[in-house]
């Protein structure tokens, strides 16, 4: 209920649960309710200490093993966890031996094709349903909200027939076409939609604006914090995405990072220490709109968690 | 020109937001929903309808197929890697929903404080969330093999003299699995439970604490019950994520050994996709799975709305 409410003020930075920085509140006050004493303190403390470990842990141990030389083994038991001499050489292998370059290539392609389909397409729809009545709308809306539990393994192989029966096997929009709808995305957009006052729209009309151009001049320029909101999501899925590609695509040097790198760890030559330095360089694109872009992270993170 | 004044005149009289505020041509709504119908035709109801079709046939994934009535799902309820799929599903669910939800809510409690230090360990906790699964299980096919950060440490403490076979036992491999997706599902599920923690009234802890109830008696008796609905929610979300696995047990194990971290979707891919060109076989397949993720989601939606109404 929060959520929807925070999406519908117009810019959906408003709130985030949990976004906010620590803003520490006067001390003063904590005290007189007595709610925090030095043993809760120093509780919390070790308890956060062993989560963030347990969170931080595997990837520096990765870094560790992604900077070790080919002189050092990365295998023993028990063996060393910290690199001797460290080295940057695993991640230069990574591009130029192992063609992660192209993998990033077409994760990226994938990701704007991706995206541009996804804001076009929420938008629209999103707009159609908050603001432009038709005979069906209700049953439209109830429909989507269906589908959107339906999950994708149901569908997976007739899926994989129709896309290879328009002769999408293999290519970019035979990856971005069966997940270009994205039913968070449409609600996120009506949400945005529906916040925008009438007599905005009536003075639009007033002025002889027509569907279109109200829609494109007046409409869209109001949503732009959701349209961010839906363009972060869209690249975080995007990039997380790995049974589809996996399916659709047959040729290894169509293949996005998340299935390349999975090819190349099955490989029977490969370097467990090059495999350490791809996997964290995959991770950097999706931690780094994480950590820029949080409050259209959170945003879009509780409206898709509220719809299922 | 009377037409517009009309429309004005009209939602000048019912100033409500659903109120149809002019008339549209015949193609404006087709212009704007049609993109979207489209492409939910090609892609989402046409593969469904056909999936309920292929179900009754011996089609494969290049061609072909007759009708064979009911003998597919005969041939699912009468095959042993079936059963043992959903076995290992149903485990995998029992596994990971409560350590999902019983970790998550943990850590929620334990970062809803305005104690300094929290404001940096959030972002961090949540971090998981935006990390791609397939590298996540590549990181942990790492992390947990028999010379890996795990194994390294219980070794270094002296735990152990051997190194546990995590990816290699057929007993543990399962579990290893679930171990992935809770360490990836739990930021996710900590940021909605913390959302709702972060709603829940002052008042009636102050009250509490007044009484002098203690800060574990305060938060198992005044807080968790005040979100027992957004617990409800997630406890849905985690079966559904456990009862969908397939990157993990994918990635980290190939299924094995033998068999023995095979999932549902996982045995639903290996009959259809690879190595397997069965579509019949796998669409029934599928529908058994749509039959399950129905039950799960009927569950979580009635459970939920229990936990709101009170």
């Amino acid at each position: 209920m929060t959520t929807a409410t925070a999406a519908r003020t117009a810019p959906p930075v408003s709130s985030p649960p949990a976004a906010s920085s620590p803003a520490p509140k006067p001390r003063r006050r904590r005290r007189r309710r007595g709610a925090i004493g030095p043993l809760e303190r120093a509780i919390r403390w070790v308890l956060m200490i062993i989560a963030v470990a347990v969170v931080l842990g595997p990837l520096l141990w990765q870094l560790g093993t992604a900077l070790k030389g080919a002189g050092e083994a990365t295998v023993g038991f028990p063996g060393s966890l910290v690199p001797s001499d460290p080295t940057l050489e695993n991640f230069v292998t990574a591009f130029t031996a192992v063609p992660l370059g192209r993998y990033l290539l077409n994760s990226g392609a994938i990701a704007l094709l991706g995206v541009t389909f996804n804001l076009l397409l929420a938008t629209l729809t999103g707009y159609a349903l908050a603001r432009i009545p038709f005979r069906g709308r209700a049953l439209y809306i109830g429909v989507l909200l269906a589908t959107a539990a339906l999950p994708f393994e149901v569908i997976l192989i007739s899926t994989l027939l129709v896309t290879r029966g328009l002769g999408l096997q293999d290519t970019l929009l035979g990856v971005v076409l069966p997940q270009a709808v994205s039913i968070v995305s449409i609600l996120v957009m009506r949400q945005a939609f529906l916040a925008i006052p009438d007599e905005i729209e009536e003075a639009a009309t007033m002025d002889g604006a027509g569907a279109v151009r109200t829609f494109w001049s007046i409409m869209l320029p109001s949503v732009r914090g959701s349209i961010a909101v839906v363009a972060v999501l869209g690249f975080l899925d995007s990039w997380d995405q790995f049974l589809w590609p996996l399916v659709i695509l047959s040729d290894p040097a169509n293949y996005p990072v998340n299935v390349g790198v999975q090819f190349l760890a099955g490989a029977f030559s490969a370097d467990q220490r090059v495999i350490s330095a791809a996997a964290l360089i995959v991770m950097v694109p999706p931690l780094l709109v994480y950590f820029l872009l949080q409050k259209q992270v959170f945003t879009g993170l509780a409206e898709g968690a509220l719809k299922g | 020109m009377t037409a517009t004044a009309g429309t004005v005149r009209r939602s000048a009289g019912r100033p409500s937001r659903r109120t149809p505020l002019r008339r549209h041509r015949w193609w404006v709504p087709v212009l704007f929903i049609g993109p979207v119908l489209a492409i939910q035709l090609t892609f989402l109801f046409l593969p469904l309808g056909n999936t309920f079709v292929l179900a009754f046939t011996n089609a494969s994934t290049v061609g072909g197929g007759v009708f064979t009535g009911l003998a597919n799902f005969a041939t699912i309820f009468a095959s042993a890697a079936f059963w043992d799929a959903t076995a290992h599903t149903g485990l995998y669910i029992v596994l990971a929903t409560p350590l999902l939800v019983g970790i998550s809510l943990g850590l929620a409690i334990l970062i809803n404080t305005k104690m300094r230090g929290a404001g940096i360990v959030r972002p961090i906790l949540f971090s998981p969330l935006v990390m791609p699964m397939a590298v996540v299980a590549l990181m942990f096919q790492y992390v947990l093999s028999s010379d890996g950060l795990v194994n390294q440490i219980l070794s270094g403490l002296h735990v152990i003299s051997e190194p546990i076979p995590f990816l290699t036992s057929s007993q543990l491999a399962l579990v290893s699995s679930v171990i992935v997706t809770v360490w990836k599902g739990c930021g996710l599920y900590t940021l909605i439970l913390l959302a709702a923690l972060q709603n829940v009234s002052r008042e009636l802890d102050e009250a509490a604490e007044l009484d002098g109830a203690s800060w574990l008696r305060r938060t198992v008796s005044v807080t968790i019950p005040q979100i027992r609905g957004t617990i409800g929610l997630v406890a849905g979300l985690a079966a559904i994520a456990a009862l969908r696995a397939f990157t993990e047990p994918y990635v980290l194990t190939g299924g094995g050994p033998g068999t023995s971290s095979t999932t549902i979707v996982l045995y639903l891919f290996t009959k259809g996709v690879s190595p397997g060109t069965q579509a019949g076989y796998a669409s029934a397949i599928s529908l058994v799975l749509f039959v399950f993720v129905l039950l799960f989601a009927s569950i979580s939606w009635a459970v939920t709305r229990k936990g709101r109404l009170r």
